[in-house]
């Protein structure tokens, strides 16, 4: 099972004599059973401390893939796929039907894996 | 039973409220489809315009495909004797294979506010992607279609009315229209707007300026879209409804991939929070799975035949009580701003928790003399920053015929305040003032009551439900008292009595339904004005009364309606 984000990069904005740099933000962020818990993305964020927790945005695609990869580890997801608005938009654009637009994750993604989970074997389970 | 039942509700030809999806089956089968339709049903036949279109300027209405032929669908539905009305897309269509938009004016997909193209799983779980409606193709294309299909009417003399639809999405609380669009072709059509409203040239280095232009630029192709229509089909024409589908937005579409879907309770609250909100629904896009038990019940028994035709005026429901059940409320709010002043006030938070689901809120007051009548009994709620100077006047007019309104002065113009003052002058009215948490007025005139008060001093007041608790303790509102869960849902209808049932002033059904997967419980309290009557038709769920009323069980997707007599008080 793997969580998939979609994210889009947005350039950098003057608002209100308020200066927002470029920024990665999270646009959707879910898994088979749903959309994953804003609160939780907001407290998951702060493994970045530069990131805008609030707005859930970030300064690079590096900090965005560490965020992902530590709510894959918070909930125990074996990988986390990064897909950008862009990419799923390209992807969209080809499918058809609910099979073809689940596919385009996988097609389109970058895929972070969550190396302490595959660790984590049944053994281990037993016995954590 | 519970098949046919979800069949009813789910069939990709009929969708559900009554449509009939002409061009998803076979012109051999549509004789027998259109039978299966109730015959006192109107039958609402969604126009594939796109479906129609081969090439720009070339429409057809049968005589190349015999899925297009529009003159043979009615006459058979005329044969059978069948009432019906087409809906025309003003927006892009989610039910649609493009939004609606043939295949040769769909250039650019739109894009809504998230940045994702618009795609849209339909009841077959097959991908709707929308066209953007700003592409200056796709404005010939449906003013060619338009002129086409007048003509098409009018030669063979087909005297059936139509129905604009502007189709809208629910996303994190908030209605969106499927006009909305941040594409290419929008961002064109933006720049030769402004060089044509601005030929001097505009710098947007304000977000908010450039915001409001863009809104405006939007209402004002969307507004075209309709008038063009209007004005092809005049005759036939009978205004807008906007329809908010079901499953259909962005975020919708990635929930409804997942392997668990949408929940029943999700989709609860959400027509729920449509009813209340007077917004009307289509449940075409939901499947069979999707539209089982709870859902398949909520939309039968709360937006079935008698509704869907009162939506488009067909029939309305009498302005006294008879013998049978009609949707019962007891509070109406007016205010087009997104009920910003209501939630501020502690107004809708006091309502949901001491009136759920019986108040309505709309943008516009529909003063009409069916409306006035049957909605007599009902308190009216303005909101001063929401009233032109029409509807103030209306406003003051429902007092003068003895209703009971509500105005909130916040954000009143200045000229309508100086209205109100005179009119309170000019009519002799003897204003008792009180001043509980804001200053607040009362003026009766026969049965009328007109309220007024300042909402805005409520806003910082950490205890401003008191107030509403006094307000409405005071327009002695008599309903049972319910204790339940916020996942349970219940939804209020009122009938006249029989002759047997002469001690009663009325009659009131609640239905009760949980959509979900946990036993839940719920207590109601009759108090003096109440006596439970009967439970009518309980499914994985059980009523015993009591004393002070009535304790209700529901297993998981159960529901459960109970009659209560409403009598005077002794």
């Amino acid at each position: 099972m793997s969580l998939q984000l979609i994210y889009h990069f947005q350039t950098s904005q003057n608002q209100d004599t308020e200066f927002r740099p470029a920024s990665y933000g999270v646009v959707y962020f879910f898994s088979e059973s749903g959309f994953i818990d804003r609160n939780l993305l907001k407290e998951m964020s702060k493994t970045v401390p530069e990131a805008d927790h609030e707005r859930l945005t970030f300064l690079s695609l590096d900090d965005l893939k560490i965020f992902a990869l530590r709510v894959c580890q918070e909930i125990g997801e074996l990988e986390v796929r990064l897909i950008s608005v862009q990419d799923y938009n390209i992807g969209l654009d080809g499918a058809k039907d609910i099979k073809s637009f689940k596919a385009l994750f996988e097609k389109y993604g970058e895929l972070v894996q969550n190396d302490s989970a595959k660790k984590k074997g049944l053994f281990s389970k037993l016995f954590s | 039973m519970a098949y046919l039942e979800n069949a009813k509700h789910s069939d990709p030809v009929r969708p559900g409220e009554q449509w009939f999806f002409y061009w998803k089956t076979s012109a051999a089968l549509w004789e027998s489809r259109i039978l299966q339709f109730p015959k006192e049903e109107v039958i609402f036949i969604p126009l594939n315009w796109g479906f129609h279109g081969d090439n720009p300027g070339s429409w057809d209405f049968g005589s190349t495909l015999p899925e297009r032929d529009l003159l043979r669908l009615t006459g058979l539905l005329t044969h059978h004797g069948r009432k019906f009305c087409w809906i025309l897309p003003l927006t892009a269509a989610p039910h649609l294979p493009n939004g609606g938009a043939p295949a040769f004016a769909a250039r650019t997909l739109a894009v809504a506010r998230s940045g994702v193209h618009y795609a849209v799983l339909d009841n077959e779980m097959n991908l709707n992607k929308m066209y953007s409606f700003f592409e200056p193709k796709i404005f010939q294309a449906f003013t060619e279609f338009l002129k086409g299909f007048g003509t098409f009417l009018g030669i063979n003399k087909i005297k059936s009315p139509v129905w604009g639809a502007q189709f809208y999405y629910f996303e994190e609380g908030e209605l969106n229209s499927f006009f909305e669009d941040s594409s290419f072709a929008f961002e064109q059509g933006f720049s030769r707007y402004l060089k044509k409203n601005h030929p001097d040239g505009t710098e947007l280095t304000n977000p908010f300026l450039e915001n409001e232009l863009k809104e405006n630029f939007s209402k004002e192709v969307s507004d075209l879209f309709v008038t063009t229509a209007e004005a092809a089909l005049g005759p036939f024409w009978m205004g807008v409804r906007k329809i908010v589908s079901l499953g259909s937005g962005p975020r919708e579409t990635i929930l409804r991939s997942i392997s668990s879907g949408k929940s029943q309770l999700e989709y609860t609250r959400d027509i729920f929070y449509h009813f209340v909100n007077s917004n009307w629904i289509s449940s075409a896009l939901l499947s069979t799975d999707e539209k089982k038990e709870c859902l398949s019940w909520i939309l039968g028994e709360h937006f079935g035949p008698r509704e869907i035709e009162e939506k488009y005026n067909y029939q309305s429901y009498n302005s006294g009580l008879v013998e049978e059940f009609k949707p019962f409320g007891v509070i109406e709010i007016f205010n087009h701003k997104k009920q910003t002043e209501c939630l501020k006030s502690g107004l809708i938070s006091y309502l949901d928790e001491s009136f759920r689901w019986l108040y309505h809120v709309q943008e516009k007051l529909p003063f009409t003399p069916e409306w006035i009548d049957s909605h007599h009994q009902k308190v009216k709620i303005f909101v001063g920053a929401s009233l032109d100077r029409t509807t103030f006047a209306q406003m003051l007019k429902l007092f003068l015929m003895g209703q009971t309104v509500l105005l909130d002065k916040t954000g009143l113009g200045e000229g309508l305040d100086k209205k109100l003052q005179i009119f309170l002058i000019e009519n002799n009215l003897k204003i008792q003032s009180v001043n509980y948490m804001t200053p607040t007025q009362l003026c009766e005139l026969g049965e009328g009551k007109l309220i007024i008060f300042e909402g805005e001093k409520l806003h910082e007041n950490p205890a401003k439900e008191k107030f509403w608790g006094h307000i409405f303790k005071f327009l002695n509102l008599v309903q049972p008292e319910i204790k339940m869960d916020h996942d349970v849902f219940t939804m209020w209808r009122i009938r006249g009595t029989s002759s047997h049932e002469l001690s009663y002033l009325d009659v009131r059904r609640v239905n009760i339904y949980n959509p979900t997967s946990y036993k839940k419980t719920v207590t109601i309290k009759t108090n003096k004005n109440f006596a439970f009557m009967k439970m009518v038709d309980p499914t994985r769920a059980n009523a015993k009364s009591n004393s002070h009323g009535v304790d209700v069980e529901l297993l998981p997707h159960g529901k459960i309606a109970l009659d209560f007599g409403h009598y005077e008080e002794r």
